[in-house]
């Protein structure tokens, strides 16, 4: 239906004067003008009243917002994932626990679960129905098999909806459509609301007269006596006032509704349109924000006594609010259920147990349906790059994401775990944090924790808090400097000593390690892992601060980078979300991959409109980049990531880095497996300081997050164009395996050292390795 | 595009498929969920499951040293010298993916070929495919790209690195790089 193009007329506009004066008496003459300007009036007022509520009606009908999905759970041999978080996942798209032969449930025993999917229409293609067996054993899933439906090798069970993308205005809603509310809800309604309401134009003079019958008959107020399309009339122009005026246009305006919409369109719009209560300046409207309010759940899912509940609170959502009086509403809600029964809606035995339960309100009102708000937030500034803010609003986009729930889950509980044991005080209360979480080859970002409290839907830290990334930015300058293997390799000395910048201003700049020590020479790879400041400055002068800065452009960094010395010590500012784009590239061998949160976005039928594809783009050598890696495993076997390990199994190969900047005012940790890489921060709002480290604060948030995830150790392939060697770091030279000081350490070839020392010393060593050796 | 580059691009898929085919499974380390069970918010092991064996899957490296020693206080950077092989679930989706192909149907293999990459993110075959996918939809930039990807995953597997800089050199040279395709040649025959 196309929107009206009528506009608001005056009904002030006076008629054109009669010509036609005769020589009839001066009554009939005024009294035809006023019936003349009498009709002009009322028939300009009915066009103004159409137009207002033709243009109301369709402005809301066709607000449907944009549905967000998770990403499909794959089930195949050998998906890695633990029961805890198959059933959780199950749970999360809609699966109920039960026999696992009925469609959309499934059973469970110790690891072993039969699923039923519902099947599902992907954008590229229908997911059939299935019957699926599979065991998990070590967090994997094995023998995995369809039983009934195609047979597949891999199966993607349907994505749960995990938000929407909805009108901003003040009144936020869960639009909900005919087909997908539960029947009960609308007949129900009726019964109590409106009897008639398939068979009234949109006034029912008899209801009203019925209506104060039965209120007399059961000594209170009952029934009200107004249809539903009067009180969606009502609805739309928000005026409660008793005004004889007021109920006239109501009525007038029920009627045009009527005239121009079909029934169940009227319902529908009722339905979602209807005022069911308040929070704070917010109006709850709608059946589908109301059950997500008042019990947290989809209206899908809602139980007769609660159906009964919403339904007895049209009436007066203050008056009967269950929260704030609770036997009123439960009083209300009864007689409601009594009426359902009446009608034959419901049997005898289920009204008189749905009488008996408990109003079932949750403890604290909950707005929306977007569990994950500060994911859904980048969502959305995805989507603003190609698709206007009111299409997604209005037009029933299907968005097809990238967020893993279990890995979600698993950063959500990391965040909210460790961060309260990090600080005490006054600190320990200001202590925010974020953390990214994305899959190493794909870019696909997983999960997103944007604050303390990762339901609160504010200030995202992850996206907005951009803040200075310290040492973070040490593989970097190190990268550029192993990019060129004449003058650097990864056991290249380099001075751990202070020194003094003087710049042409006459200033001065002395910069200065964390611990405040001098090492004098040390080997570049150890310079990394310990994150020494003084040589990573020294070799960021001899580069040049330039190269570095062209570095990080090109893995991706698009803000403005100084070209300050001090920059070299991370005095730049981003905000994670940026970090993890640029730490892509370094765990993945030199190729960048653009963050993705999207795959997919289709229209309300399910027609492709925008798809988001892999991309990679080769942005550094990965020759270099392996020799950083390699200092990189280091960092967390030897250096300031070693405490990792506390927490995560020994058996997972990690690499990362540590950032902390002055006074402790961010603490951030990067780094990656050989499946996803993760991106912490902590720090306060108020850039306060804080006792924290890269390695004390962030750190154990990315720690506690690793530990829970099931997933491949970090390993990479050797690049052509590296080898291994032994060598003797502080001789400069190649040795043997089991001599003293020996290290395997990757070289670009042609970088390794020339000379060899002899091995000496440690009789011991060589002899036990001679017989590792022999045995092998 | 002359018939010489769509038959040489053509030899490679089919190599390819073989390779993926033929490869052994491979040897990644995966580590379930470890740690202190007791502190993790859902306990990996199912109720009453106590003789689940753990699979802790030591790694093949060559340089995992001395696992005897006294102070295994720094185990070594670790490294793999070959990509990993592709998952009968990654195979399945490539498969479909080929007979897309073979139906002219790119955008669709490739929605299928990043299903695969998904699964199997370490396999050099996935990049090499989707390269030839994006020959086929006619978007050489991409399909270099991806090619030197799958490469920086074929370690030391000739066949796939050979397939590789084959495959690189025919993009290049349809790309109008002659240098660049030379290059790639050479690096294919000195395998």
């Amino acid at each position: 239906m196309k929107k009206s193009n009528r506009t608001p007329r005056s009904n002030k506009k006076s008629p054109r004067k009669s010509s036609n004066s005769g020589r009839r008496p001066w009554f009939w003459r005024f009294f035809f003008r006023a019936s003349a300007i009498g009709l002009v009036l009322l028939a300009g007022w009915m066009i103004y009243l159409d137009a207002v509520v033709t243009s109301r009606f369709e402005g809301r009908r066709f607000e449907v917002p944009s549905r967000v999905y998770a990403r499909p759970l794959e089930l195949y041999d050998g998906a890695g994932i633990s029961s805890g978080a198959l059933e959780r996942e199950l749970q999360l798209s809609g699966f109920r626990k039960g026999d696992g032969d009925k469609a959309g449930s499934y059973r469970r025993n110790g690891g072993h679960f039969v699923i039923s999917t519902r099947g599902f229409r992907f954008p590229d293609g229908e997911e059939s129905r299935r019957k699926l067996a599979l065991n998990i054993y070590g967090d994997r899933i094995r023998d995995f098999s369809v039983r009934s439906g195609d047979a597949s090798p891999i199966v993607r069970l349907e994505p749960a909806q995990i938000g929407g993308i909805y009108p901003s205005h003040k009144e936020d809603r869960i639009l909900v459509q005919l087909e997908e509310i539960p029947a009960l809800l609308p007949t129900a309604l009726m019964a109590v609301e409106d009897r008639n309401f398939y068979d009234h134009f949109g006034i029912a003079p008899l209801s009203i007269a019925r209506a104060m019958l039965a209120n007399i008959r059961a000594g209170q107020i009952v029934q009200g006596g107004s249809t539903l399309t009067q009180q969606l009339v009502k609805n739309f122009f928000l005026t409660r006032d008793q005004t004889l005026l007021r109920k006239g246009n109501e009525a007038l305006m029920s009627i045009l509704l009527e005239l121009h919409y079909e029934k169940g369109d009227i319902l529908e719009t009722y339905l979602n349109e209807v005022y069911l209560g308040q929070a704070g300046t917010r109006s709850i409207n709608g059946f589908g924000l109301a059950s997500q309010f008042y019990f947290g759940e989809s209206l899908k899912d809602l139980d007769v006594h609660q159906i009964a509940l919403l339904i007895g609170m049209v009436k007066g959502p203050s008056y009967y609010n269950p929260r704030r009086h609770p036997e009123r509403a439960m009083k209300r809600r009864n007689l409601v259920i009594s009426e359902m029964e009446e009608a034959g809606l419901i049997e005898s035995a289920r009204a008189a147990q749905a009488r008996g339960l408990p109003l079932g309100v949750s403890e604290r009102p909950s707005y929306s349906e977007n569990r994950y708000p500060a994911y859904i937030d980048l969502v959305r500034r995805h989507l603003a790059r190609d698709y206007r803010e009111a299409d997604l609003q209005s037009e029933g986009l299907r968005i097809f994401t990238t967020l893993n729930p279990a890995i979600q889950y698993a950063a959500e509980f990391a965040v909210t775990d460790v961060l309260p044991r990090l600080s005490r005080g006054e600190t320990r209360k200001a202590l925010e944090a974020a953390l990214v979480v994305t899959s190493k080859d794909s870019g696909e970002v997983l999960a997103l924790v944007g604050g303390r409290d990762p339901n609160f839907a504010g200030f995202n830290r992850a996206l907005d808090a951009n803040r200075p990334i310290g040492s973070l930015i040490k593989p970097f300058i190190y990268l550029s400097a192993l990019a060129q293997p004449e003058r650097y390799t990864l056991i290249t000395p380099v001075l751990d000593k202070a020194f003094t910048l003087e710049f042409d201003d006459g200033q001065r700049w002395q910069p200065k390690n964390y611990d405040e020590k001098e090492r004098g020479e040390v080997q570049l790879h150890k310079a990394l892992s310990h994150s020494y400041n003084l040589p990573a400055v020294r070799v960021g002068l001899d580069i040049g601060v330039n190269v570095v800065k062209e570095t990080l452009q090109a893995f991706g960094v698009t803000s403005d980078i100084s070209e300050y010395p001090s920059m070299l010590l991370g005095a730049v500012a981003m905000n994670p979300v940026t970090v993890a784009q640029m730490y892509q590239g370094l765990a993945t061998s030199g190729f960048n991959t653009p963050l993705r949160t999207i795959r997919e976005v289709t229209d309300a039928n399910g027609e492709a409109l925008t798809r988001y594809s892999l991309e990679v783009d080769q942005v550094a050598d990965p020759v270099a980049v392996h020799l950083v890696q390699y200092a990189m495993q280091e960092t967390m076997q030897e250096g300031t990531g070693k405490s990792a390990y506390y927490t995560v199994p020994d058996e997972l190969a990690l690499a990362g880095k540590t950032g902390t900047t002055d006074d402790g005012r961010d603490s951030w940790f990067a780094g990656f497996s050989g499946d996803l890489l993760a991106v912490a921060w902590v720090g306060r709002d108020d850039n306060g300081p804080t006792s924290l480290t890269g390695a004390s604060g962030a750190l154990p948030v990315w720690s506690r997050f690793m530990a829970q995830v099931p997933q491949h150790s970090l390993s990479p392939v050797v690049p052509d164009g590296v080898n291994y060697y032994w060598v003797n770091g502080e001789r400069q030279a190649l040795t043997r395996e089991h001599c003293d000081n020996a290290r395997l350490v990757p070289f670009i070839s042609g970088s390794e050292p020339t000379q060899e020392v002899s091995c000496s010393g440690n009789l011991q060593r060589r002899i036990k390795g001679w017989f590792e050796g022999l045995f092998q | 595009m002359n018939m010489c580059f769509l038959f040489r691009a053509g030899a490679v898929a089919a190599l390819l498929t073989l390779a993926g085919c033929a490869s052994s499974p491979g040897g990644s380390i995966y580590v379930p969920i470890g740690g202190e069970a007791s502190r993790a918010p859902e306990p990996p092991r199912t109720t009453g499951e106590s003789q689940e064996p753990k699979v802790w899957r030591k790694s093949e490296q060559p340089e995992v040293v001395e696992p005897a020693e006294t102070a295994p206080d720094t185990s070594a950077p670790s490294y793999r010298d070959s990509g990993e092989s592709l998952s009968p679930a990654a195979l399945s989706l490539v498969r479909e993916a080929d007979s897309l192909l073979r139906q002219g149907d790119a955008p669709a293999a490739i929605a299928r070929l990043e299903r695969a990459q998904r699964i199997a993110p370490r396999s050099a075959e996935i990049y090499f495919k989707l390269s030839e996918a994006y020959v086929a939809s006619k978007q050489l930039g991409s399909a270099e790209q991806f090619t030197l990807k799958g490469l920086s995953l074929a370690g030391n597997d000739t066949s796939l690195q050979r397939a590789g800089w084959m495959l690189l050199a025919d993009i290049r040279r349809a790309r109008g790089n002659v240098a660049g395709a030379d290059q790639a040649e050479a690096r294919a025959a000195a395998l």
